[in-house]
Parts: C-alpha cells; structure tokens; sequence
C-alpha cells in the first residue's frame, strides 16, 4: 500500500464519473427541496 | 490486507480485521459501563483530568468510588489496562506484541502528558466566572480539548524534528484503530444525549432535520464538487474532505475514508485541518453571534451546531455564546433562562452526528458498487458489500440503540445511565487523545506542505468560510428567527 501524495491526489486528473455527477445533482436536488418543504411547515408549525 | 488497514511491521498474518477487533473493545468497553447499572462500577478507576491551575490536584478517577486510588494511581491503572488490553488486539492484528507494548507506552505517556498540558487554566479556560475561579485574567479559551491540539502538535514535532523516535513508535501508532474504538463507544455518549433532551429533540424534530438536509445533501455535494472540479482532487481525498467540512468533522472524515476504502492517511490528514480550523471558528464565530445575534439568541446557538465542525468545538461555542449573549442581554435588563442556547446547539449536532452511519453506508454502496469494483466483475455483489463494509459503523450503531432503548424502554434512571455512559465516554477521550498524538506521529508535515497541502487548506477554507458558515447563518435564522429562551421570572 503506498503512502498517500497531495502532488498525485491534485494531477492525476480523474474526471467526474456518471454516478458522481448522479450522487452531486440528487443531492443538492433532494436537499433543496426538502429544505423548501421543511421552510413551509416550519411556517405552518412554529417552534414554541 | 485491506486498504484500510495500516501498515504494521506484523510479526504474523492478521487474525481478525481491525474492524472487528475495534468493534470487539468498544463493545467491551460498553457492556464494562452497562455493569454499573447492576450496582458494580467497572469502569470508575479510569483517570480524568479537570481543568487546573494546581497540578497537584488536576487528575483524579473518574468515580468517587475509587477516591482512594487518588490521581496518580488512577492513572497508573489506565495505563496497564490499557496496555494489556491493547496488546491483546496487537496479538489478534498479527503485531509483535512485546514491541507494541513498549511503544504504547512512550505513547500513552506523551499523549496524556500532552492532554494534561491542554488543560491547563491559561490554555483551557473558557468563561469569565472560569477565570475567575482560576485567578486568572486571560486564557486561550481552548477548552480541555486543546489537548488534543497539544497532542498533535507534540505528534508533529516528533515526527518532523526526531523521525528515529517515531519511527521507534510505529507499532503504537494505530489512528485507525484507536478512532474506531473511540466511534463504537461515541455512539452510547450520543443516545444519552438524545434521550436526556427528548422532550425537546421532539420539538425541535423539523430543525433536526433541516441540520441533516443542511449537512448531508447541500454542504456535502458542493464541497465535493468543489474539491473534484475546483480544486483537482482525486476521489480518494475529495470525498472525506466534503464530509469533514460538511458534517462534523474528524469522525465523519476518518468514517467516509473507511467507506471508500481511502488510505488511512488521507482521513487523518483530513482531520488535522478539521481540528486546526474548528479551533479557529471556536476563537471568532462566538463573538460575531455575541455582536449581531444577541436579539436572536436561539439563531446564534443554532448557528454554532451547524457552522463549527467537531462536537467538542461545536458544543464549546455554544457554550461561550451563551455566556457572551447572556452577559449582553442581562446588561440590557433581559435575563435569559440558562442552558436552552446551549441544548439548541447540542440538539443541531446530535442530529447530525447520527446520520454519519447512514452516509458511510450510501457512499460504501457507491463505491463498491459503482466507483471501485473488484476487477472483472460487473457489479459488487451484496456480499463483497458486506465485506468491504465498515465493521465499525455497525458497532457504532449498536450501542446507540441499545443505549437508546435503554433510556426510554426501561425503567433505568436515567442519572444511573448518564454516569455509566459517561465512565465509557472518558475512555472515548482518551481513544481520541491516543488518535490526534498518533495523526502528528504519521505526518511529515513539512514534507506534507512540500507536496501541496496548501491546497487541502485551501479547499476547507473556501468552503467553510466561503457558505458553509454562512448557509448555516441562513438556515438557522429561517428556523429559529424569532424564538426566544424563556426569562428567568
């Protein structure tokens, strides 16, 4: 097992693949939208 | 052997994973605290160190019970159980157990010597009244858990100035190991803390959520982007950066390294930035709230739980911003109730904390199934899932269901649990203490900053000073805008 190398972390070049383009838009996606809905009922259902 | 087993001088072949032998200590330091609920104290002989000025009188067992053992002898207990017990797993890992001894202990007595050092007053007093009842008129305000700053430091200059004498402690040098023990008895520390503010965790259930939405699908994906795209990381250390910066810290970090299977370094290098710039945000975001937060008390403490990473930062904030605003209103003629900021940033963190297994699972999944397959096969099967999974998650999750139910479907006092879990919980600080000495022994830094860990700094700085505080901000004002502590009548 090598030793890891920030040089070789930053310049092997890995382009994004499919799935984490998946994993990064599904995210924010799901995110946003479940923040919206909790915004909402946070209005409909204040904190006391 | 695994990826995510460090490189041991092993004497023979492994005979278990280090998962499991991590999984099995933690386990057993758990059940040792569950037999203080039958009325035998197991655990109360282990050494705690209090925040002091007179040396003299800082180290004591952590249960009155053994009061007689007195400081030094508590810690001269610790010690040999520890020893004897981590041998033990050094044998089971397959490591000549004489030469890890040895090491453990020029370990052991540097770390806790490091520990001991960061809690001292002027480093780790935090409040005015603490300085005062110090004597002191001025104090870093690390908390004890400067410490771990301490054991790093000192880990580091080991490493870069004598690089014989860490080699010479190799053996001992275990992060991985003492961070998965440390996790499987943090998930009992964590049940406790829900169970003992239930009735307003229930309350506070919709701003839970928003701290899990907040952490887990909007900070994690742009770090991420932002490590891979913006930065040019590799996959290796893009993903446990995203999770160090967006979640809390160093468990989240070195759990996402065990899930993708990265080198143990790469999560631990995560977390030394993790700790380096908790400690920062610990010394400015508190005086900030106290500045323009003091008409939304409620906001600012939301905001520690969600901005500072590392529960012991994150907790610490909450508590200087509670003295800090509650000092300001007072001075205006309001009286806050005291505790409710500090239980609103307890409450945003643990909810956070316990979502850690499950992104550890869904990125596991990913990557086994997806990112890095075995070669020549199509798609991980379920079992090569299990396989690679992180044993020491399922520990994790056990102790904090158990102890959950515990709490809530037995009739055990919850005071009675509290003290078992909190015998469990020094040995945890103690894990956490051996990990942050053992990261500095690992790292080369000067090396390392040859080699571009400017960049890594630059990633978390740009994240977490560049939205992730100031999402946080937002986000906790839409919840908690409003909402005030009740005053003291």
């Amino acid at each position: 097992m090598s030793k890891p190398d920030l040089r070789e972390a930053t310049s092997a070049h890995e382009p994004l693949l499919p799935i984490e383009k998946k994993l990064i838009g599904w995210s924010l996606g799901t995110g946003l939208a479940l923040l919206a809905l909790l915004v909402v009922v946070n209005h409909f259902v204040p904190l006391n | 052997m695994s990826e995510a087993t460090l490189p041991l001088q092993a004497a023979a072949p492994p005979r278990f994973s280090e998962d499991l032998v991590a999984v099995g200590l933690g386990l057993l330091v758990f059940l040792l605290a569950l037999v203080s609920l039958a009325g035998a104290d197991a655990l109360g002989w282990l050494v705690t160190t209090s925040v002091w000025s007179n040396p003299a009188i800082a180290l004591a067992p952590v249960s009155k019970t053994y009061a007689s053992l007195g400081g030094a002898g508590s810690l001269l207990l610790t010690y040999l159980v520890l020893t004897a017990v981590l041998s033990a797993a050094a044998y089971l890992l397959g490591d000549d157990v004489k030469r890890f001894a040895t090491a453990f202990t020029a370990v052991f007595v540097i770390a806790y010597a490091s520990w001991f050092i960061g809690s001292w007053a002027y480093l780790a007093a935090v409040t005015p009244a603490d300085q005062a009842k110090f004597g002191i008129s001025r104090s870093l305000k690390l908390t004890n858990e400067g410490g771990y700053i301490v054991a790093l430091l000192v880990g580091l200059v080991i490493a870069n100035a004598f690089p014989e004498f860490a080699e010479r402690l190799k053996s001992a040098v275990r992060p991985e190991l003492y961070i998965k023990i440390a996790i499987v008895i943090l998930g009992a520390f964590i049940a406790v803390t829900m169970a003992s503010k239930l009735t307003l965790a229930s309350s506070l259930m919709l701003r839970g959520l928003a701290a899990i939405v907040e952490a887990y699908l909007i900070y994690w994906p742009i770090v991420y982007l932002i490590a891979r795209k913006g930065f040019g990381f590799s996959r290796e250390w893009a993903a446990p950066l995203a999770s160090g910066v967006s979640i809390c810290g160093v468990a989240a970090a070195i759990a996402t390294g065990g899930a993708i299977r990265a080198r143990p370094q790469v999560p631990i290098l995560v977390s030394s930035l993790v700790v380096v710039f908790a400690v920062i945000e610990v010394l400015i975001l508190p005086f900030i709230a106290q500045t323009f937060m003091s008409h939304e008390p409620l906001v600012a403490a939301a905001w520690m739980g969600l901005a500072v990473k590392t529960d012991g930062a994150a907790l610490a904030a909450g508590g200087i911003t509670q003295s800090l605003i509650q000092a300001k209103a007072a001075a205006e003629g309001v009286v806050y109730q005291p505790g409710w900021m500090l239980t609103v940033t307890a409450t945003v963190k643990v909810f956070i904390d316990v979502f850690i297994g499950v992104w550890a699972f869904i990125l596991a999944y990913i990557w086994t199934n997806h990112i890095n397959p075995r070669a020549g096969a199509q798609k991980a099967r379920l079992g090569e899932i299990w396989e690679r999974f992180p044993k020491f998650i399922l520990g994790f999750v056990a102790t904090f269901l158990i102890t959950l139910a515990l709490a809530l479907g037995t009739t055990v006092g919850s005071g009675q649990l509290n003290a078992a879990i909190g015998e469990a919980n020094v040995l945890r600080v103690i894990f956490f203490l051996l990990t942050f000495f053992s990261i500095g022994v690992m790292s080369n830094f000067r090396q390392l900053w040859q080699e571009g860990f400017a960049k890594l700094a630059a990633v978390y700085l740009v994240s977490l000073f560049g939205f992730v505080v100031w999402v946080g901000f937002v986000i906790s004002w839409l919840f908690f805008a409003g909402v005030k502590p009740p005053l003291v009548s």
